[in-house]
């Protein structure tokens, strides 16, 4: 009785403590939701400004490694739909980028990126038509997408080493597709032609070029085909391409009630990273002609597997991990690694064709090493309501070496972020993160959000 | 409405309803069973001052008559940085679709409660299919506005694994089976929040309420008070709750 009576005594003051915190006041006005609204458009206003710290490396770097950079962009994206069953996409950003070794007013400091501009038709309800410039894009791990097939040569300025910020910022590719959607099940078809030869790498991002050649050098089909099995989400893609035809899955299911597992496969005949990027830098002019490769490959074109298989965890409701094994088996394996720096040592002059490698993994956004890892823990309210901090790192399980980026996103008001980007490649001088020429990166970003 | 209207007959013949009756009464009470549109805004209040910046939600539900589930696709409307991202809600299907990258991300129920779309579909919430209800007896509370209310409170504790809390309190008002204010609790028996239902408004054809007061119990600070409007009834295809469908919605 005693306790029932404390009880009572307890619980009467918290419910009215309770009615005590609802507001008096009136909620903000409601906004209507411009949900069948002609145009959509988003804009904002963008300031980066990166530091980066150098150091000397084992294989001399070919290129000077400017050490501040500042990015002034404009980029807007615009859905405009003047009957119900058609749409017009497009989406630009353009660039005023000034940074040390480069004159203030040379053909690199403007720069237009034309990500996308395409047309869109509903043919029948759930059946789609499309032509034009599109970010294609799948896969389902965070870190390294095997079946993300259209995202070679895709990247622009970033302002973040981030993934998923990377994914924001990247060139289409000129396609036509078509899409059926029915319930619990989808189908693809995109077909995107040649329109130019392959570009030299690195190439020039200047001017209002919208580099059709970067995205569109080969002729390229891809089919999908999208389907559930109860909490399985089943994706299975196949492309085709003249150098690297290929096969795909992607998989995700729910464990429990904070774990997604995720994996992603692409299978197919091809050359090792090496050879490819050899064969590309001579095709290009970017390497002279009958440059020797400095690792020895076969030349053969086996069957080669790419895997990025992991999960995202939850936290209470605060902080979520992702953690990701990654595959790519026509990377670099540790022998590899030895050979590119015994050619580096043994003779200097092979740095350009040894560091063009690195690049053009960079440029087709495949991993460098055979094995690795990646972790990304995201904390969206860090101690104060409006601040995001997030944490990633890609680890080489070949050496141990590791790329790590810190950032923290403060929302200052409903237009106005400010985010500070801390990055650091960490690792002996031997290994792949150690030897590169940037010690340490800091970017800090102003968006206002128009 | 039909079917409340014979509750309350029930209960007027001294008959009580069962305890997951009278928790499906208010989810009828509280949840059109049309598919409809209507607009969410998100007001945050720390130490009773509201926020400049709020949230605005497009949300389209549509009742998942196989399962008794309401299905949800939520839309950001404000603030500017958030605008045309989506969260589709579907049992254990969840998906987070970012417009920017082009790229919808799986997410867990327990990643879901990380973001304010979290109380996106807090008024579509059937909690008789994922609760087991017990009547823990009839009281008189206060509601939000501090006018009492004869309610039978109830305790819900989950009974399948789309269940968003462990175990719930509820108060439904036994005149009219609108519920009152409800207690979430964690899996550790933590008390997360308090919400308090209010603004009876005519909505697709019922009294419901057009509102709801979250008390954040665990930053005490915090209150988040849930405003819908804008309602109207529209078709709904069963193929939009997926993830290729997320892309294809901006055009709808």
């Amino acid at each position: 009785m005693l306790a029932l009576a404390l009880a009572l005594l307890l619980a009467g003051p918290a419910d009215d403590d309770d009615l005590d915190r609802i507001p008096a006041d009136e909620p903000t006005a409601h906004v209507t939701a411009a949900a069948n609204g002609s145009v959509d458009a988003r804009a904002y206003a963008e300031d980066a400004l990166t530091l980066t710290t150098a150091r000397d490396v084992v294989v001399p770097f070919p290129q000077t490694v400017p050490r501040a950079q500042n990015r002034t962009s404009l980029d807007l994206s615009l859905e405009w739909s003047p009957l119900a069953a058609l749409s017009f996409v497009a989406s630009d950003r353009v660039d005023v980028v000034v940074e040390d070794g480069t004159d203030v007013l040379s053909s690199q400091t403007i720069r237009n990126e034309l990500r996308e501009l395409y047309l869109g038709w509903e043919a029948v309800p759930g059946t789609y038509l499309e032509l034009g410039r599109i970010n294609v894009r799948n896969g389902a791990a965070l870190g390294y997408n095997p079946t993300d097939f259209f995202r070679a040569r895709t990247l622009i300025g970033q302002p973040s080493l981030d993934p998923s910020v990377l994914r924001s910022n990247r060139l289409g590719t000129v396609v036509v597709r078509a899409q059926t959607i029915w319930n619990g099940a989808s189908a693809s078809l995109t077909f995107a032609p040649k329109l130019g030869e392959p570009p030299a790498i690195p190439g020039d991002v200047g001017g209002l070029d919208p580099r059709i050649d970067a995205t569109n050098a080969a002729h390229r089909g891809l089919a999908e085909a999208s389907f559930a099995f109860g909490d399985l989400s089943t994706q299975a893609l196949v492309y085709l391409e003249d150098e690297g035809s290929k096969v795909g899955i992607d998989l995700t299911y729910p464990f429990g009630r904070s774990v997604i597992g995720y994996l992603e496969w692409a299978g197919g005949p091809e050359k090792s990273l090496v050879a490819r990027a050899l064969e590309y830098g001579t095709k290009t002019g970017s390497l002279p002609a009958g440059t020797r490769t400095p690792i020895p490959t076969d030349g053969g074109e086996p069957f080669m597997n790419d895997l990025a298989a992991g999960g995202s965890w939850t936290i209470g409701t605060t902080l979520t991990l992702n953690l990701e094994y990654h595959f790519h088996q026509a990377g670099l394996s540790a022998a590899d690694w030895d050979r590119w720096f015994d050619a580096g040592r043994a003779n200097p002059a092979a740095a350009g064709a040894l560091w063009y490698i690195r690049g053009h993994a960079a440029a087709e956004l495949e991993p460098l090493a055979m094995h690795e890892a990646f972790v990304r823990a995201a904390w969206p309210h860090f101690v104060v309501d409006h601040l995001e901090l997030d944490g990633l790192a890609f680890v080489s399980l070949v050496d141990g070496s590791t790329l790590a980026q810190l950032t923290a996103r403060l929302d200052v008001s409903n237009t106005w972020s400010a985010t500070l980007s801390l990055s650091a490649n960490v690792g002996p001088a031997h290994s792949e993160r150690g030897s590169f020429p940037q010690a340490f990166t800091s970017i800090f970003e102003l968006v206002w959000y128009l | 409405m039909s079917s409340v209207l014979v509750l309350a007959a029930a209960t007027a013949a001294a008959e009580p309803p069962s305890a997951k009756d009278i928790v499906a009464a208010a989810d009828r009470a509280r949840n059109p069973e049309v598919p409809y549109r209507s607009t969410l805004t998100l007001v945050d209040y720390v130490r009773g001052k509201a926020a400049e910046r709020g949230v605005v939600l497009a949300v389209d539900v549509k009742l998942d008559r196989s399962s008794g589930q309401y299905r949800n696709l939520v839309r950001y409307v404000e603030p500017p940085r958030d605008a045309g991202k989506l969260v589709l809600l579907d049992a254990s299907k969840m998906w987070f679709y970012d417009p920017a990258s082009r790229t919808s991300v799986r997410i867990s129920p327990q990643q879901r409660l990380t973001g304010q779309a979290s109380d996106g579909d807090v008024l579509t919430v059937n909690l008789a299919h994922d609760y087991d209800a017990k009547l823990l007896g009839e009281e008189t509370i206060k509601d939000a506005d501090r006018a009492e209310r004869d309610a039978w409170h109830l305790e819900l504790r989950a009974a399948t694994d789309d269940a968003m809390y462990s175990r719930l309190e509820l108060w439904v008002e036994k005149q009219t089976y609108r519920a009152v204010k409800a207690k979430f609790f964690s899996d550790s028996g933590r008390l997360l929040k308090v919400a308090y239902y209010r603004k009876p408004a005519e909505v697709l054809g019922a009294i419901r309420p057009t509102e709801t007061v979250i008390i954040d119990a665990v930053d005490t600070n915090l209150v988040t008070t849930v405003s819908s409007a804008d309602y109207r009834q529209i078709e709904i295809p069963d193929e939009w709750f997926q993830r290729e469908s997320l892309p294809r919605l901006k055009e709808k």
